[in-house]
Order: structure tokens, then sequence, then C-alpha cells
């Protein structure tokens, strides 16, 4: 195993996840290197929603291992779980708001439960969350539901960054996003990353933030993660799913612009 | 002046509140910040930034110079933005504020309700001139839910209260040596107040509630958006089947709720006030009549129409959240009973005036 792979935050190994006869995923290795943005691509349906479930411990698999950390999440009892699941926040597709709390209680809600903080001093970090992810002051007192959906995807990573998480997982932060708000979220996550000291994954479909957002990506096909890289590198490999998915005629602008490559002349 | 750091600054070592920066005495100039945060997180950051904000308002110049970039970057960031992160205070309204809104709120949900009662009224007129255009397959899955598995409970609950109703009034005709007007309180007070009652009650309870907390689930989904954009009235698909179903079978299972009362009556009856199962049903036919039956009976529609409507009018009116769900339909509830209660009353005042 490679030195990256030894100290990494993740560790999946031999991942089997299925539904009734249907598996998704058979025999998946994966490691995620620490501070750096990892983007999880795939066609629709290749689990990869499921893959983040898995690894936020929030789906047994049906086989393999996870380690979070460096702890077996198979070997610890619950205790030990929810102090991993603390150190993981968790941005969910549809941002999973608790739509009876304003987007200030709602980033409250874990501070409250986990520390000790209290009263002012709460609020006030919570509001710097809210801040930090850019959101302006005077959106904290909304409720989730008059918010458009960027500031929902904004307030949902405010609460997934409430308990300085090292591990931040994110399900389609892009998706439902105009470019520009797309963008600015991508220049969010890698300033966040840097400053926090955050280890990133995140599922997208969003070309900008495969291909300028992520430092490495994660190609699932086959029920498993057939190729690990930067982007460019994935799409100089041969693989047919690797190519129709990065030399296509949506991925081909990106490819000649970033990788040099031009296969149409 | 140095200050030294050290430690970790970390949401988890954290006291419950952060300590502002002490006075130190000496008159302001330079301070100068040494050493450094063994680890920091935005929390511990966000701590330090509110220290330096401190000491800074006391009139001291703070030099960060000594941090680490990364930490001095994090600091400095979140400190540029304290004063956005006041709190807004929630402004508290008067008590004359809150029975206006409380007023106005009343007034726009019976506006509404008879906004739903015009639309329900010219739709549905419409549709029972072409009663092809209604959707039959709709009402029939209604007729289901609402009536057929309602039998059970609206069964068991009528026959407990009949046989309650027996014991009670058995209790004192016994006195009189009277056991077998038994037949005739039970007979009467079931037929045309406690069997439809006791059933609009139930379906209120039941089939209004589920009304709203499906269609005020439809409407949190944009189900209700989807089907207009289709091209399919809600209310044609949604609420009109509900009503029409209702109206069916209510008057039925009030017929059912009156059946399974008697026979908690006859039950009592016989076995505690020595009346038998034959001079029960034997005397019941001489002390109600078919009039009995139908002045309770009549009710049944008016209960339907209005247990079907504010169901669904609580439901349509849900926005927001799941929350919002919840409050329909307790809301829908407590008003259908209550409107039925009152309904029930209005109808015996009015049978009185007419001589029933």
């Amino acid at each position: 195993m490679s030195e990256a792979a030894q100290d990494a935050v993740v560790r999946l190994a031999g991942i089997r996840n299925c539904f009734g006869a249907e598996c998704v995923h058979d025999g998946l290795d994966l490691a995620l290197p620490p501070g750096r943005i990892t983007a999880l691509v795939g066609g629709s349906g290749s689990g990869k929603t499921v893959l983040l479930r898995t690894l936020t411990m929030l789906r047994e698999p049906n086989a393999g291992a996870v380690e979070l950390f460096g702890i077996d999440t198979r070997r610890c009892g619950e205790r030990r779980r929810q102090a991993l699941r603390r150190a993981i926040g968790v941005l969910f597709q549809g941002g999973a708001l608790f739509t009876a709390l304003t987007v200030l209680e709602n980033v409250m809600l874990p501070l409250r439960e986990h520390t000790r903080l209290r009263g002012i001093h709460l609020a006030e970090l919570a509001m710097s969350k809210v801040l930090l992810a850019g959101l302006p002051a005077g959106s904290a007192g909304k409720y989730p539901a008059e918010l458009s959906g960027g500031m929902v995807k904004r307030a949902a990573l405010a609460r997934a960054l409430a308990l300085d998480p090292r591990l931040l997982v994110l399900d389609e932060p892009t998706s439902g996003l105009d470019p520009i708000s797309a963008a600015g979220f991508d220049a969010l996550i890698r300033e966040l990353t840097d400053s926090l000291d955050l280890t990133v994954i995140q599922a997208t479909h969003d070309l900008d933030s495969i291909w300028r957002g992520s430092d490495q990506v994660a190609f699932l096909a086959r029920k498993r993660v057939l190729a690990l890289g930067s982007a460019a590198e994935l799409a100089r490999r041969d693989e047919p799913e690797l190519a129709a998915y990065f030399r296509g005629s949506r991925s081909a602008e990106y490819a000649k612009l970033h990788a040099d490559l031009s296969w149409e002349e | 002046m140095t200050v030294a750091v050290g430690g970790s600054w970390v949401l988890a070592t954290l006291a419950t509140t952060v300590p502002s920066a002490p006075e130190t005495g000496e008159t302001p100039g330079t301070l100068r910040l040494v050493g450094g945060a063994e680890t920091i997180d935005s929390a511990g950051a966000l701590a330090l930034a509110r220290l330096l904000a401190d000491w800074e308002e006391q009139g001291w110049h703070v030099e960060t110079t000594d941090l680490s970039p990364a930490q001095r970057k994090l600091v400095e960031r979140l400190g540029s933005r304290l004063p956005e992160m006041r709190l807004p205070q929630p402004r508290r309204e008067g008590v004359l504020a809150r029975i206006g809104r409380a007023t106005v709120d009343k007034l726009v949900e019976a506006n509404a309700f008879l906004a739903f009662v015009g639309e329900l009224v010219s739709r549905g007129g419409r549709h029972l001139m072409l009663p092809w255009r209604v959707r039959w397959r709709e009402v029939v899955a209604e007729v289901e839910a609402a009536g057929l598995r309602a039998l059970g409970i609206v069964g068991l609950l009528s026959f407990l209260v009949g046989m309650v109703m027996a014991y009670q009034a058995g209790a004192t005709l016994q006195d009189y040596g009277a056991n077998v007007l038994i037949v005739n309180l039970v007979g009467i007070i079931t037929l045309r107040e406690m069997g439809p009652l006791l059933t609009a009650i139930i379906v209120a309870g039941r089939t209004g509630s589920s009304y709203t907390a499906q269609l005020g689930t439809m409407r949190i989904t944009e189900e209700i958006d989807a089907l207009r954009a289709i091209g399919i009235p809600p209310f044609e698909i949604l609420i009109l089947p509900k009503v029409i179903a209702l109206i069916l079978v209510m008057p039925l299972l009030a017929v059912f709720a009156n059946l399974m009362g008697l026979l908690g009556g006859a039950v009592v009856a016989a076995s505690r006030f020595e009346v038998s199962f034959a001079v029960y049903f034997d005397r019941l036919p001489e002390v109600v009549s078919l009039t009995t039956l139908m002045l309770g009976l009549v009710k049944m529609p008016v209960f339907a129409i209005v247990i079907a409507l504010i169901g669904c009018m609580q439901g349509m009116r849900v926005a927001g959240s799941a929350l919002a769900v919840g409050r329909a339909t307790t809301v829908s509830v407590v008003q259908a009973t209550f409107l039925v209660i009152v309904i029930d009353a209005m109808f015996s005042v009015l049978f009185n005036l007419l001589g029933y």
C-alpha cells in the first residue's frame, strides 16, 4: 500500500452493498488522503449516494470494512461510533434541514447537543458558521421553506460544519444551483478545506466541480472504484466507461482545456 | 506587552462561556501574541478573535505576526466578521397585536372555508350534471378506506355506548319496575343521536385527519402543483371523490352504528335487567318508527360534507414544513368535531321546532 493510503482519513476495503439480489457495489476499495477534495463520479444508479451512506455509517455494508480516521467501525461500540460521527459533517442531497427550525437553530442543534457552549456564545458560534457558509446574516432567522435552493445548500453546509468536522461528505452539493452559485460553492469548499484542514468527498455530476473543484476523482463503475486519479489522468484512460464519461460531448471541452487532449482532430 | 497563546483551542475543550479580555491595568500600547495554539478549530479561532476584539476595544494595538499563517488567517477572517454575528433581538408582540392577529387569522380561515364551499358547489354541481366526468375509481377507493375499513371501530364503539346507555337507563328504571322502558330510551337515543353523532366523530378523527395529512404532505412535496401542471385539477381527482365518498358512506356507517348500539343495549337489557331479546326486539318497532331512523340519518350527508371539506381545506392550506402538516391535522380534527356537534345541536333545535 502506498504511503498516502497509510494515513488515509477514510479507507474502504472490499465493500459490498446489495439490495435484495441486486448488488451496487462488490469488492469496492477506496482511500481518501487527508486534506484533499475527492470527487465521487459515476453514472446515475452507480451507487454514489449508497457509498456515501456507507462511509458515514448510515448504512451497514453487506460485506467489507469501513475504516474512519484509522478506526475500524465494525470493531467499535456505539459510543465510539458516535464520536466518529461527530467528526463527520454531512450535506445531504436535499439539504435535510429541519423544517421546524430556523437556519440558526439548525446549526445550533448539533452544537447544543455535543458541546458545553451555551447562550450567546453558542448562538455566536453558530452565526459564524452561517457566515462562513456564505449566507448573509439576515438569513439566519429564516425557516428553510423561505430559502432559495442555493441558500438551502449553504445552510446545510453551515450545519455540516457546526462541529468542526475533519471529514466533510457532500452529496451533490452543486446540483440545482446556477453556474455562478455553483462556482461560488466550489470556491467556498476549497477555501474551507484549506483553512479548516478538512478532507472532502463529494458526489457530483457537475463538470466544473470535477475538473476544477477537486484534487482527485474516484470513478464508480462495474460495482467498484474503476479508476482513481486527477480528472486529466482519467480522461486519458481507455476503459469504455471512462472514455464515454470524460470524452463525451460535454466533457470533451474540459478535456481539451485542462488535459491538452483532443481526439476529434 | 506580550501575551502567550498555547494549548488547544478546540470546540471539545471550550467551556460554557468564552472569557472576555482581562483589564491589564497598564496604559494600552502594543500587544503582541506569542507562541501559537497547538491545535485550533473555527470555534477556538472565534474565541481568540473575540478576545482580540475586546483588547482592541480597550485601546491595545494587537500584533498577531507570531501566529502561524494558517492560524492568523482563520482568526482574522472570523474577526473581520464579528460585527455581523451580533444576533438580531427578536421583536416581541404586544397583547393587542396578538389578539388582532388571531382575529384576522380566524376571519381568513372562515373566508377560506366559504371559498371552499363555493368551489365545491360550483365545480361539484357541474360534475353532478355530467356524472361520467366524476372519477369513480377514486370514489370507490375512498369508500373502501373511509367506510369498509371503519366498520370495526364504528361497530365496537357503538356497541359499547349502547351497553353503557342500557346500564344507566336500567339502573334508574329498575327502581320503578319499568325495566322494559330501556327499549324506548336506548332505541330513541341511539337512532336519533348517538349512532349518527358517534359515527361522525369517529369519521372526523379517523378520516378527516387522514385527508388533511395526505393533502398537506402532497402540498409540501409539490405533488399538488405537479397535478396542476399535468392538467389534472386537484379538486377533481383529490377532493371531489372524497366528498362524494363520505356522502355515500356516512349514512351507511350510521345505520351500522345504530344496529350495533341497539345490540349492545339488548345484551345488557337481557343479562342484567330481565328484558329478553324477544321482548326487546318485539317492543323496538313499537317505540321507534321509520321517522326516528330518518331523523338521525338525514344529518349524515351534512356531517359528511363538513368533515370532508374541513379535512381537505386544512390540507390544501398547508405551507412550508413538516410541522405545518401536524398542526393542520390537529386543527382539522378539532374544527370538524366542533362543527359536527354544533350542527347536531342545531338539528335538534330545528326538529323540535318542527314538532318531531
